[in-house]
């Protein structure tokens, strides 16, 4: 029984995957973080279960990828590359497995060839396996990745996303397998994706049945969500059908809406004499043995809804959303709407809208879609930008059917017909002057930045340049454990705090009195490394309210944009400002493009008249209330 | 019971007071507005507000005689800096019939002007760098200072007769930087100290500053304590001051210390005074000057020898003869002090001033002295200098002493302002200091000391982030 290792050509990897007596496993870490954990498990904690990772000698690890790559640098302060050199040198031989949103890549919307390509290039020096997949399953939108994968002599594994209907038929599904192999060629790993854990498992065995009918010799890759809590069965159904490698993770730290537990997905098998290929069981336990003791230290980012959804199988989120979902609903204040919006609006939106997959970006224009709709009680009568873009066809044609008429009027107004004919259609995105945006992040960062930092910025501009200059002021931080870098309430006065830094020195860091004086400026103390030293910071909370006033309601910030003052009507980043200052504008001219829970909304003109003032730049995180620009209405 | 008024601030201040206490005299403090807080006024007996300064009123002879009369002080000790090397100040006391803890005001009068001090000197034959008199006016007087240029050699120093502490000095190349210079630095030392007189003295290059501390009575009695060796200097400022000289040769020695025991007795000295010399390379030493005051770094002598200077400078002033003879002095060990300054050595030793110390905690144990003022919470004016406190170590070898220097340094807590702390650690580990080999020229020669990173220690950016984290009680980058 060979194993399968880092380094092996995919050809190699291939040949010992069709010979295999038995069934491999992948351990989905990072789907695992994201969907249960909102993306927050620390390196950290993936370097303390490294080595006994590697000892489960699983045919690969998925560890980057996603929202991850994105989250490293936004919400974790890693440099996704960096994670992924420290981790190789504590797992020399397992692969590592990315997942990957074609032409959207680690974000939320499409990139330039160039830009992509330039991507893949850099993190296939690190990754093996490449799980690429489109919301659309619009073969087109990967295949600049395929090729480049292909070309740094990586394993492809294109998926198909996987739902459930009418439309979502076994025929649809092998044609579109075929699709794939027509541009891949034959030494693929076939990822099934089911995002959300839909359909039971009879119909996953069908399913792979289907497609290994057709194609005997394909790989196929079973990827699912345990959110209904009937993945086992899913995935015993696909390997039982022939499926070759299955996804699950840690028990430690497994959850509601992301993998199952490995061990259980081992034993389940055993028993239908299905061997798990060269894995090494008590290196299993022993992961989660290392890990079970961090996971108190996420519980922040743990659902606040405890207990299995089976009820996905009706509004079908993806699993790497549902925490989100359950988080914005508190934080927005819609949560006794929730029912109303999963289980009555989301599935009326996704049929309205094509029945095709709800997996990023697609999932947040469903949701975002049904949750305005619901909350602003006229269906439609909101459109976000990606939904506008959607209807457009920009992400793709349609798989099965496109949206009625009654809701392009809607979104576009009357001429909706001209609207889509001059402007419908796949965007062409023209390539990006990667040797200028070089020079640009040279002089945001004032040195010149490396390959991989240009690949990050060149994704997430604002937020990597956010992050480098993080990293500059406070060095390299995943060297902190959850428990240090995730604590919530301060730390305990004479607490010790003990850990290695990046280059291996051991420090101690113990917590002294916290004091504030008559200003208001705050003292705090800590011994560092047995060397007292002090730290102060002026009540921001005090100052910041102070200066923004008292807040507006939504009534008053409405009432202010219809007489020229826009403000933010919710908490969003700007991502574009769209005149300049003299401008003349009319009721209706896109003013601004601001973005929130991942979703871009253009800013109206409400009234007819000349800017006077842009108060927002881009990158401007705004508040509800916030100025944005003023115009001044003519005088009649 | 005796009243001595302390006409003087920080550190020597209350090193005056404490020698006046431990006499069993009442000290008085005097003080401007920045010192309210000040630590001087604290532990003095009686404090005295001269104005609202800055400097100036320090400055005031009126003032402070004014302070005097008022607290019925019956002797003035004014310590270094300020009024303590003007004669006037000196003559007024006289005048007004109060002890000058200090020599006569026609001493520091005769010493404070270099010519006539040369003069002085010349009649006693004390070794002196080659120079002239004051350099006649016009063109007689460059082609003097030229032919003067040509016997000694390049490079020259130009210097104004009434300059000081740096002041009014350039140096002079060649001959037709000698024709420029010289009625430039005329106009400027007439601007400066209203007297253009100037003269030329040869350049002994990287010399050690060694000098001697002496110590007179009125009746004719002249010992010294030793040599110290002040060469780490920041723009002729001091940092770095140990004692004795680590010059070996000890018929060198002997023979700077008779020298300047003569050039006391020359001068008529009495009190507690400094003979400064230059040492080259060669060990040839010449007379440099006498300082006619305490000095910051007398800390190493009275360490060496066990001599309290500031309370023998009482005793001598009240009349007193004294008590040891040339034979009865011993030096023992060695002494080094460093001046911690409120200064960032990083940014050309800028000052810190306006800072608060939110944490002092200085070290002790054996050989170990402070000499300071600062305290937890004090708020360093930015209107006087940066020397926060001294510290001043006593080993029983260089090696011993060097050692313990270090350890208190790292000991040495002040958060707050920044301080010379970081770069003396980088100085005591550098194998020249380690060696005792040190010039003038230490501080150019070893700009590399001044590279170490302060700030951006790789736990100290993590420290920052932790603190931050305390104080918002949540990590708002990973929220």
């Amino acid at each position: 029984m060979e194993r399968i290792v880092h380094g092996m050509t995919p050809k190699e990897a291939l040949q010992i995957l069709r010979q295999a007596d038995g069934y491999y496993l992948t351990n989905t870490a990072r789907d695992l973080s994201q969907s249960d954990f909102k993306n927050r498990i620390l390196l950290h904690t993936d370097l303390l279960a490294a080595e006994s990772r590697e000892n489960a000698q699983y045919f690969s690890l998925e560890i980057t990828g996603g929202a991850s790559v994105h989250v490293d640098i936004l919400r974790k302060q890693v440099d996704p590359f960096l994670k992924l050199e420290l981790l190789r040198e504590k797992m020399p031989t397992t692969m590592f497995q990315t997942l990957c949103r074609g032409v959207n890549l680690f974000g939320y919307r499409p990139y330039p060839q160039n830009v992509i390509r330039f991507a893949v290039r850099e993190f296939a020096k690190y990754v093996d396996v490449w799980r690429v997949f489109d919301f659309m399953n619009h073969v087109p939108n990967m295949q600049a990745v395929f090729e480049e994968v292909q070309l740094a002599d990586k394993i492809l594994e294109p998926s198909i996303c996987f739902s459930t209907g009418p439309e979502h038929t076994d025929e649809f599904y092998v044609g579109k397998v075929q699709e794939i192999l027509d541009v891949t060629g034959e030494d693929i790993i076939l990822c099934i994706k089911n995002h959300g854990g839909l359909g039971t498992p009879k119909r996953i065995g069908e399913l792979v049945a289907a497609i290994k009918q057709k194609y005997p010799e394909l790989v196929i890759h079973y990827h699912g969500h345990n959110t209904d809590g009937n993945d086992i069965g899913r995935i015993t159904a696909a390997v039982i059908s022939g499926a070759a490698i299955v996804d699950a993770s840690d028990h430690a730290f497994t959850g509601y809406y992301g993998p199952p537990p490995l061990l259980s997905v081992i034993h389940t098998l055993n028993d239908y004499g299905k061997t798990a290929v060269g894995l090494n069981e008590d290196a299993v336990i022993e992961s989660s043995e290392v890990l079970r003791n961090e996971r108190d230290h996420y519980e922040y980012f743990e659902s606040q809804f405890k207990g299995f959804s089976p009820t996905v199988q009706i509004h079908k989120l993806p699993g790497g959303a549902m925490g989100s979902s359950f988080e914005q609903a508190v934080k927005g204040n819609f949560l006794e709407q929730m029912p109303t919006i999963l289980h009555d609006e989301l599935p009326k939106v996704q049929i309205e809208l094509g029945n095709w997959w709800s997996v990023t970006p697609g999932s947040q224009i469903l949701w975002t879609t049904a949750v305005t709709n619901v909350l602003e009680k006229d269906r439609y009568g909101n459109p976000s930008g990606d939904l506008k873009n959607l209807l457009l066809g920009k992400y793709g044609p349609f798989p099965f059917h496109r949206p009625a008429d009654w809701i392009y009027e809607k979104v576009f107004g009357a001429s909706w017909k001209k609207i889509l004919e001059e402007e419908g259609g796949v965007e062409d995105i023209d390539d990006m002057d990667i040797d200028k945006e070089r020079e640009t992040l040279t002089e945001r960062l004032g040195h010149p930045p490396t390959e991989q930092q240009l690949v990050t910025y060149l994704q997430h501009p604002n937020d990597a340049v956010n992050f480098f200059k993080f990293e500059e002021e406070f060095g390299k931080t995943y060297v902190l454990p959850p428990s240090i870098f995730l604590r919530r309430g301060g730390y305990k006065l004479g607490e010790s705090l003990m850990f290695k830094d990046h280059y291996g020195k051991e420090h101690v860091i113990e917590i002294g009195p916290k004091q504030i004086d008559e200003k208001g400026e705050w003292s705090i103390y800590l011994n560092v490394d047995h060397q007292e030293r002090n730290y102060t910071f002026m009540e921001e909370a005090k100052e910041a309210a102070a200066a923004a006033g008292p807040q507006l309601s939504k009534k008053e910030i409405e009432d202010l944009s219809k007489a020229g003052d826009m403000r933010a009507t919710f908490s969003c980043n700007v991502c574009e400002i769209a005149i300049k200052e003299d401008d003349e504008v009319a009721v209706g001219d896109k003013l601004a493009v601001v973005e929130a829970m991942k979703m871009q909304t253009p800013v109206l003109s409400q009234v007819a008249g000349t800017v006077v003032e842009i108060h927002a730049k881009v990158g401007d995180a705004l508040k509800a209330g916030d100025k944005i620009l003023k115009i001044i209405t003519e005088v009649e | 019971m005796k009243k001595i008024l302390v006409a003087n601030r920080g550190e020597i201040a209350i090193r005056v007071i404490r020698a006046a206490q431990e006499l069993g005299y009442k000290a008085i403090a005097i003080y401007e507005t920045p010192d309210t807080d000040a630590l001087h006024v604290r532990i003095a007996d009686e404090a005295i507000w001269l104005g609202d300064g800055p400097r100036k009123d320090y400055l005031d002879i009126a003032k402070v005689m004014k302070a005097a009369r008022k607290s019925e002080a019956d002797a003035i000790h004014p310590g270094y800096g300020f009024l303590a090397e003007n004669p006037e100040f000196a003559k007024a006391c006289e005048d007004a019939g109060l002890l000058f803890i200090g020599p006569t005001s026609e001493v520091i009068t005769n010493l404070g002007n270099k010519v006539i001090a040369r003069e002085i000197m010349a009649g006693a034959n004390i070794p002196m760098v080659p120079g002239t008199q004051n350099l006649v006016p016009g063109d007689e007087g460059i082609k003097h200072a030229i032919d003067f240029a040509a016997q000694y050699g390049y490079p020259m120093m130009l210097k104004a007769t009434a300059g000081g502490g740096g002041r009014g000095i350039r140096r002079i190349e060649n001959d037709s930087e000698m024709r420029e210079q010289i009625p430039m630095a005329r106009a400027e030392a007439k601007a400066a100290f209203n007297n253009d007189n100037v003269y030329l003295e040869k350049v002994v290059i990287n010399p050690k500053h060694v000098e001697v501390q002496i110590i007179a009575d009125a009746f004719g009695n002249v010992v010294h304590l030793g040599t110290r060796d002040c060469s780490i200097q920041r723009r002729n400022q001091k940092l770095v001051e140990i004692a004795p000289s680590m010059i070996q040769d000890k018929s060198i020695i002997d023979a700077i210390c008779e020298t300047a025991v003569k050039a006391a007795q020359a001068s008529n000295y009495t009190n507690a005074g400094t003979v400064e010399f230059l040492v080259d390379r060669d060990m040839n030493f010449y007379f440099m000057e006498i300082n006619t005051r305490i000095q910051v770094e007398h800390t190493v002598t009275e360490m060496v020898t066990g001599i309290d200077i500031v309370r023998t400078q009482l005793k001598l002033a009240f009349g007193k003869s004294l008590l040891f003879k040339q034979e009865d002095i011993q030096i023992r060990g060695h002494a080094i002090e460093m001046r911690i300054n409120a200064e960032d050595p990083k940014n050309n030793f800028m000052p810190e001033g306006g800072k608060t110390v939110n944490i002092y905690r200085s070290p002790g144990g054996y050989g170990v002295r402070l000499d300071g003022f600062v305290y937890q919470g004090y708020t360093i004016p930015e209107v006087y200098d940066s020397l926060l406190v001294k510290l001043t170590v006593h080993g029983y070898s260089w090696n011993e002493t060097v050692d313990r220097l270090r350890r208190c340094l790292r000991n040495f807590v002040i958060v707050g302002p920044k301080t010379t702390i970081p770069f003396y650690l980088e100085l005591v580990n550098d194998p020249d200091f380690q060696e005792g080999d040190f010039d003038t020229s230490y501080l150019e020669t070893h700009a590399h000391l001044l590279d170490y990173d302060e700030q951006n220690t790789e736990i100290n950016k993590l420290a920052k982030l932790i603190a931050e984290i305390h104080y918002k009680e949540e990590n708002t980058y990973a929220i």
